[in-house]
């Protein structure tokens, strides 16, 4: 199996030990690191999808997001350019106001990051002017909304009302995502779409990417 | 004997019944709103209530009055005043006036072996002064932080205990001890080696995280201890870590010491009420292993599925979607309700309650809320006919001081002393009146144990 193949596996298999060696075998013997990072983002969609297949559990997305940032970090000397595919989307994402949750965040930004996206977060408990003024000022299209308890739905709303009422709201696209999140919620919000999972979430983002 | 006082004495006769095994005369109804939730309702500012309960009575009168339910509202143990002082990573106040617990790690991988050995020497040595800034100081500093931090709590237990009793003896909701610990691993997970720490350690350490599982078991055993001795007294246990873990992982180093903690605390005669997190569908074999008449309350889950497999042993709760309150209409509202008493409520063993508490006020929450808890407290009652099988209730024997006195006398701490230690190692004390200086040393010793551990879960 060629080496970035291992990569991908090693990666998907959440094999820490074994995918740190492969990425300094790639760098020690002058192989590509896009080639690399580009292995361990396809080993992320894997991860991704047995998530979604109940294989994977929350934990298992946290221990990838780590291993991910481990890779990242080992192939970035030795990148050409910036860590993403080159066309990388710049888009938010934040825990809303009120709410200092952000481990499912920092999950979906491990894997945004790893499908290419130049993730600006914003953190915890950030108030809706804070997220209308940096997505003005970076000209975001795409914005991802975090909360864990029902109190965020206030916030999410509060958020969406703020594009509206800044007139950006048809110059962006908004996803929620959190526990209390479902199409009900969504449609009380007004966002443009919703998801549970950090999978789904990346989905979208990518669509909405490439319109 | 006045209204409210026998409608206190028919409710704590409907939860005795329920924990014993026997149809109470109705389902009793639980209201979610959360002390942050009732203060918006009646328009005032969360964090200045939190900071000064003293102005909590004119909250808790209006919903009491306006909104029906079995048990008060509201109930909490974070108060910012301590935190405050302590300078508390764990546990701080959002912008908008509500206490949260954020993702923090305050213990390293090397800690383990320390922490395996002796748990409570750790977290005081090493532990605490990482999630407290203000206790990672000189000695000196370090003893005024704790002062003020342990004065400050006891202030507002004795603030929070003053009004409980008001507003219990004004709305004639019953008196039912409760006390509230938390499942090892959920304390090892939680504010120790954090979410992302823990799920590592499962991987590159799992001996060690099974072994410090297994260290913390008596200490959070001793913990969920009741305020005082009684048969009808809860003890709740929030299921954290669960779900996030793949079954392999929550079968080795999740539910074996929750399943220990939780026999230990049913023999010593406490009931206990575990807060089933998430999504429980993999697990659900597994709680039947569990002792009977623990009382689980559901977030997730097909109630027809679970009253069929866990109904028979165990008292069932939860549910209800507060989403529902949020979004739906009264009438929807009040048919989700008809429709879980009717799958949950037939012979007995089920407290109606919802899937999570309501932090806020929002949507139609208030309308949907006000038919949804007078709609069950009304139907929801049992004919004398399902209530034929009744047992006369008797006191039955418990090891609650057995066990205590074991796992004290175990705990082989420096920060921790028994009654019979401190005697030996003070022969001034006066002779003669064990039996008043005794109980009073040793509270003390305990009642700063709970409070240590409180500032950990």
């Amino acid at each position: 199996m060629a080496i970035y193949d291992e990569i991908k596996k090693a990666m998907g298999d959440l094999e820490e030990d074994r995918l740190i060696q492969l990425i300094k075998e790639v760098l020690d013997t002058g192989g590509s690191a896009e080639e690399a990072l580009k292995a361990c983002q396809e080993g992320m969609d894997v991860v991704g999808s047995r998530f979604e297949q109940s294989e994977y559990f929350v934990g298992d997305l946290i221990y990838a997001g780590d291993i991910m940032t481990q890779a990242v970090e080992a192939l970035k000397p030795a990148l050409a350019s910036n860590v993403g595919s080159g066309k990388a989307s710049k888009m938010i994402l934040c825990t809303v106001k009120g709410d200092l949750h952000d481990i499912g965040k920092n999950i979906v930004r491990s894997l945004l990051e790893a499908a290419g996206f130049d993730v600006l977060d914003l953190g915890i408990d950030v108030p809706p002017e804070t997220i209308v003024e940096t997505a003005k000022a970076n000209g975001i299209k795409i914005v991802a909304l975090s909360g864990v308890l029902t109190l965020a739905i206030d916030a999410m709303k509060d958020t969406v009302d703020a594009f509206k009422n800044e007139g950006m709201r048809e110059d962006v696209k908004i996803i929620i995502g959190g526990a209390p999140v479902n199409e009900t919620v969504a449609k009380l919000v007004g966002s443009d779409a919703w998801a549970h999972s950090p999978h789904e979430t990346v989905s979208i983002c990518k669509k909405w990417a490439s319109e | 004997m006045s209204d409210v006082t026998a409608l206190a004495k028919e409710r704590e006769q409907i939860y005795k019944d329920l924990y014993r095994g026997n149809v109470p005369t109705r389902v009793p109804v639980s209201n979610p709103l959360a002390l942050d939730a009732m203060v918006e309702y009646v328009g005032g500012n969360v964090a200045e209530i939190y900071w000064d309960m003293t102005k909590a009575e004119a909250v808790f009168d209006r919903v009491c009055s306006e909104f029906v339910a079995d048990q008060p509202p509201g109930g909490t143990r974070r108060y910012p005043s301590f935190y405050q002082v302590l300078g508390s990573k764990p546990f701080v106040m959002s912008s908008t006036g509500h206490m949260q617990h954020p993702d923090v790690s305050g213990m390293e991988v090397e800690d383990y072996d320390y922490f395996i050995s002796n748990p409570y020497d750790c977290i005081i040595e090493r532990i605490l002064p990482r999630l407290y800034t203000e206790l990672n100081t000189t000695p000196e500093l370090r003893a005024l932080a704790l002062a003020k931090g342990f004065s400050s709590w006891q202030a507002e237990m004795a603030t929070v205990g003053a009004l409980n009793s008001k507003i219990r003896a004004k709305y004639g909701f019953p008196t039912i001890p409760s006390g509230a610990t938390t499942a090892p691993f959920d304390f090892l997970a939680d504010f120790f080696r954090g979410f992302t720490g823990i799920t590592k350690d499962i991987r590159r350490y799992p001996e060690k995280v099974a072994a410090a599982c297994e260290a913390i078991t008596p200490i959070l055993v001793k913990k969920g201890q009741l305020p005082v001795p009684s048969e009808y007294g809860m003890t709740v246990i929030p299921l954290h870590m669960g779900p996030y873990l793949r079954t392999k992982d929550f079968e080795l180093y999740y539910f074996p010491t929750l399943k220990k903690q939780v026999e230990m605390l049913t023999e010593m005669g406490i009931n206990v009420q575990l807060f089933v997190e998430s999504d429980y569908d993999r697990y659900i074999d597994y709680l039947q292993e569990l002792p009977e008449r623990t009382i689980l309350r559901f977030e997730m889950g097909d109630p027809k599925l679970i009253k069929e497999k866990l109904g028979k042993k165990f008292i069932l709760s939860g549910f209800y979607p507060l989403s529902l309150l949020i979004t739906g209409t009264k009438e929807e509202c009040v048919d989700k309700a008809k429709e879980l008493l009717d799958i949950l409520a037939p012979g007995g063993g089920y407290i109606f309650d919802f899937d999570k508490g309501a932090l806020n006020i929002v949507g139609n929450l208030v309308e949907t809320l006000r038919s949804v808890l007078e709609y069950v407290t009304l139907n929801g009652s049992y004919s004398p006919a399902e209530r034929a099988g009744n047992v006369e209730l008797t006191p039955r024997p418990n090891r609650c001081a057995e066990i205590v006195s074991e796992i004290e006398a175990n705990m082989n701490s420096k920060y921790y002393t028994t009654w019979e230690n401190y005697k030996q190692k003070h022969p001034e004390l006066y002779q003669g009146i064990d039996q008043v200086i005794g109980p009073k040393i040793k509270r003390y010793e305990d009642t700063m144990f709970n409070f240590i551990i409180n500032l950990c879960s």
